[in-house]
């Protein structure tokens, strides 16, 4: 073998087996740039805790894609989906994950106050508000329709009803929609705040709401039949995800499954989280990602929830019109479905507010109904666009 | 503990966002292009009639389109693509499903056909719109006569002459081909689904609250129920004069308990007790002369107090 032989051969291993000289050129230069993106959010997971157990798998799922010549994201010579491309596609193409982590949420909430106080469902339903100014204001840079209705159910606060939705109607946005939904949600006690004093006055702060009625393990039991019943009746396209979040809730109030209800919580969530923020994180890839589209998404989600905040605190002030015992407006806010942080900031807010005035319960139940709203929505998008 | 986003990181967020502007050197500021929707066109025929078949923009999935002909032969019917009938008064997303190149034969040169357009996805709204690049007004409304079938379906019906501003060749060959395709108001859909989707979500939160109001009420007035039969059955119990309370180590004895003689017996026993514990001197009432028989009977007395002691112990 002559030396032009071997420099020849190792030219040739070092080009189509390693992916270093891949780092070389534009191509590289983006690769370089997703692994740094995907540095800042391990960074913010790991060391500024904000929203760790997705923005971790998320960040590593955008680490490993964007290595080159990696078989991740490919199909084998066989035709087989590789591995994150697996997780993909089982779990998101197919429409699994999702549903299956409304599963285990319906399986951790106690839908207690939202029984207690039925009327706090129209709050949820009023926060949607920003998602269907979004829709409208999206079209006119340009998306598509479908696309528009990805990025509009972001205001939603709901990550899985993101994530469901962009599968569906434009899974080339799920990365971008992903993590704006979850970042947005991490910045709920900066964004909402200011547009909760706005809103309200000092005086309608302060305003004290009757304690909530104890609410009947039997209630608590029949309540996911009910609404499972009305809502899916009436918007069949949502049934994947209120039926598995209904059917979470089920498991928990019954009492007679305690291993399932405890495995829905506990171990179904975690790998189901696990796979999905592979999978999100997956499809970021330089190529796809690095363009104005996921800048314009981010912009834009932020309005959205802005407006669904804006939505949110209005309706309980057209509400107050109506009803002889007022409601506190800062519960609006809540029904921006991001649990339970939306209600903590409800309460840290009227706390303030007047120290005496303890409303984390009573903005759980706009906050539960903004979970139901957000779904609705979302159905109401895909029946739509059937 | 989970912690929020802080302004420090939020600004470094909106630095992130300044790479996606350096990253990305190819698209422009100003606009960011609409990516074509892939519609899946495919044709089939059946006799006189053929069928396209798309997933249109605005749905996920796939709509049935006929086309047929009265008064000559429909030869073919083919996709165009919008940029080839782009121009600037004429935005394509009005054209929510394709744009269609039917040529119609044998035909009488300067006859009058009509192609009609029957599917399920127009509306009594939908107007069918031709292009000509011949003409100076390349975009014009064909002015179709719409018939509405069951089941939601319309028919479009246009008139077209061999030769006339419909037909894109320009000339009364005996031939027509005629470009267009079905065209709703982009902006009247998206407003108008939205109204309906927005209010649609109040409508099915109301009658879920309203579900629950009355599932609340029916359940609350079952507890209420129930509570009533349980004080109900309490009221009705006979009354039981409740015990004293009793300290603990303590036994107490009331007088229903003993009767008079076992307390005199009692009473002397104690009293036996404590003298015997009090005295220490011997009581002589007679001599002090000794004799058996005297000596036999203080014995038998001390063994009786003994006795007497000892039963008041035990």
């Amino acid at each position: 073998m002559t030396w032009d032989q071997v420099l020849e051969l190792i030219k040739n291993i070092l080009f189509t087996q390693t992916g270093v000289p891949h780092l070389i050129g534009i191509h590289g230069v983006k690769a370089l740039i997703m692994i740094g993106i995907s540095f800042f959010f391990l960074y913010l997971a790991v060391a500024k805790e904000y929203e760790p157990l997705l923005l971790v798998p998320i960040g590593f799922g955008i680490f490993l894609v964007n290595f080159p010549l990696v078989p991740l994201m490919g199909f084998s010579e066989h035709g087989y989906p590789e591995l994150l491309q697996a997780f993909y596609k089982y779990g998101i193409s197919w429409e699994i994950i999702p549903p299956m982590i409304f599963l285990g949420l319906g399986a951790m909430t106690d839908f207690g106050p939202l029984i207690a106080n039925p009327k706090t469902l129209i709050i949820g339903a009023g926060a949607q508000l920003g998602v269907f100014v979004t829709y409208l204001g999206t079209l006119f840079f340009g998306f598509t329709l479908k696309e528009a209705a990805s990025v509009a159910i972001i205001g939603g606060a709901d990550g899985p009803t993101t994530i469901y939705l962009t599968a569906k109607l434009a899974p080339q946005l799920l990365g971008a929609n992903a993590l704006a939904a979850y970042s947005y949600m991490a910045m709920v006690p900066l964004i909402q705040p200011p547009i909760m004093r706005l809103m309200t006055t000092p005086e309608q702060r302060k305003i004290k709401m009757r304690q909530l009625r104890p609410v009947s393990a039997r209630e608590k039991l029949l309540f996911p039949l009910i609404a499972a019943f009305l809502i899916i009746i009436l918007i069949p396209a949502v049934a994947p995800l209120m039926g598995m979040f209904m059917f979470g809730n089920f498991m928990r109030e019954c009492g007679v499954v305690k291993r399932l209800s405890d495995t829905a919580q506990n171990s179904l969530m975690n790998i189901i989280t696990i796979l999905l923020g592979l999978s999100v994180g997956a499809t970021m890839q330089a190529e796809v990602f690095l363009n104005w589209k996921p800048l314009l998404i981010f912009s834009l989600g932020l309005f959205d929830f802005i407006i669904c905040t804006f939505g949110g605190l209005l309706t309980v002030h057209i509400m107050n019109r109506f009803l002889t015992e007022k409601m506190n407006p800062l519960i609006g806010s809540a029904g921006v479905s991001a649990v339970p942080m939306a209600a903590r900031v409800a309460q840290s807010e009227g706390l303030k507010a007047d120290p005496d005035n303890w409303l984390i319960m009573h903005a759980m139940g706009p906050n539960l109904a903004g979970v139901i709203g957000s779904a609705a929505a979302a159905g109401m998008f895909i029946a739509m666009f059937q | 503990m989970r912690r929020y986003m802080s302004v420090k990181t939020a600004v470094w967020l909106l630095i992130l966002c300044g790479i996606f502007i350096l990253a990305d050197s190819s698209s422009s500021w100003a606009s960011v292009k609409a990516e074509k929707e892939s519609l899946k066109l495919e044709f089939s025929r059946t006799g006189s009639v053929i069928t396209a078949k798309l997933i249109p923009r605005a749905k996920s999935s796939s709509v049935l389109i006929d086309f047929k002909v009265s008064g000559g032969d429909l030869a073919d019917v083919k996709g165009v693509d919008f940029e080839k009938a782009a121009r600037p008064t004429m935005d394509h997303k009005d054209f929510r499903s394709a744009l269609f190149a039917a040529s119609i034969q044998n035909i009488s040169k300067g006859s009058t056909v009509k192609l009609s357009i029957t599917s399920g996805f127009f509306s009594k709204s939908t107007q069918y719109w031709i292009f000509n690049e011949n003409l100076a007004d390349a975009w014009m409304n064909g002015e179709a006569e719409i018939i509405e079938h069951p089941k939601l379906v319309c028919e479009m019906v246009l008139t077209l002459k061999d030769g006339g501003k419909f037909d894109a060749d320009g000339a009364a060959d005996g031939r027509i081909t005629v470009i267009g395709g079905p065209k709703d108001s982009f902006w009247g859909y998206a407003l108008g689904t939205l109204f309906i989707r927005f209010f649609g979500i109040f409508l099915v939160l109301s009658v879920l609250m309203v579900g629950m109001i009355i599932s609340g009420k029916i359940f609350q007035s079952m507890e209420r129920k129930k509570e009533e039969a349980a004080s109900m059955a309490i009221a009705l119990q006979p009354e039981v004069e409740p015990e004293p309370e009793k300290e603990e180590g303590e036994v107490l004895v009331t007088e229903n308990d003993v009767d008079p003689e076992k307390i005199a017996a009692i009473s002397a026993a104690l009293h036996a007790h404590f003298s015997a514990m009090q005295s220490t001197d011997a009581v002589y009432l007679f001599s002090p002369e000794v004799t058996s028989w005297t000596q036999q009977g203080r014995q038998r007395i001390m063994g009786v107090r003994y006795l007497a002691i000892d039963r008041i112990k035990s």
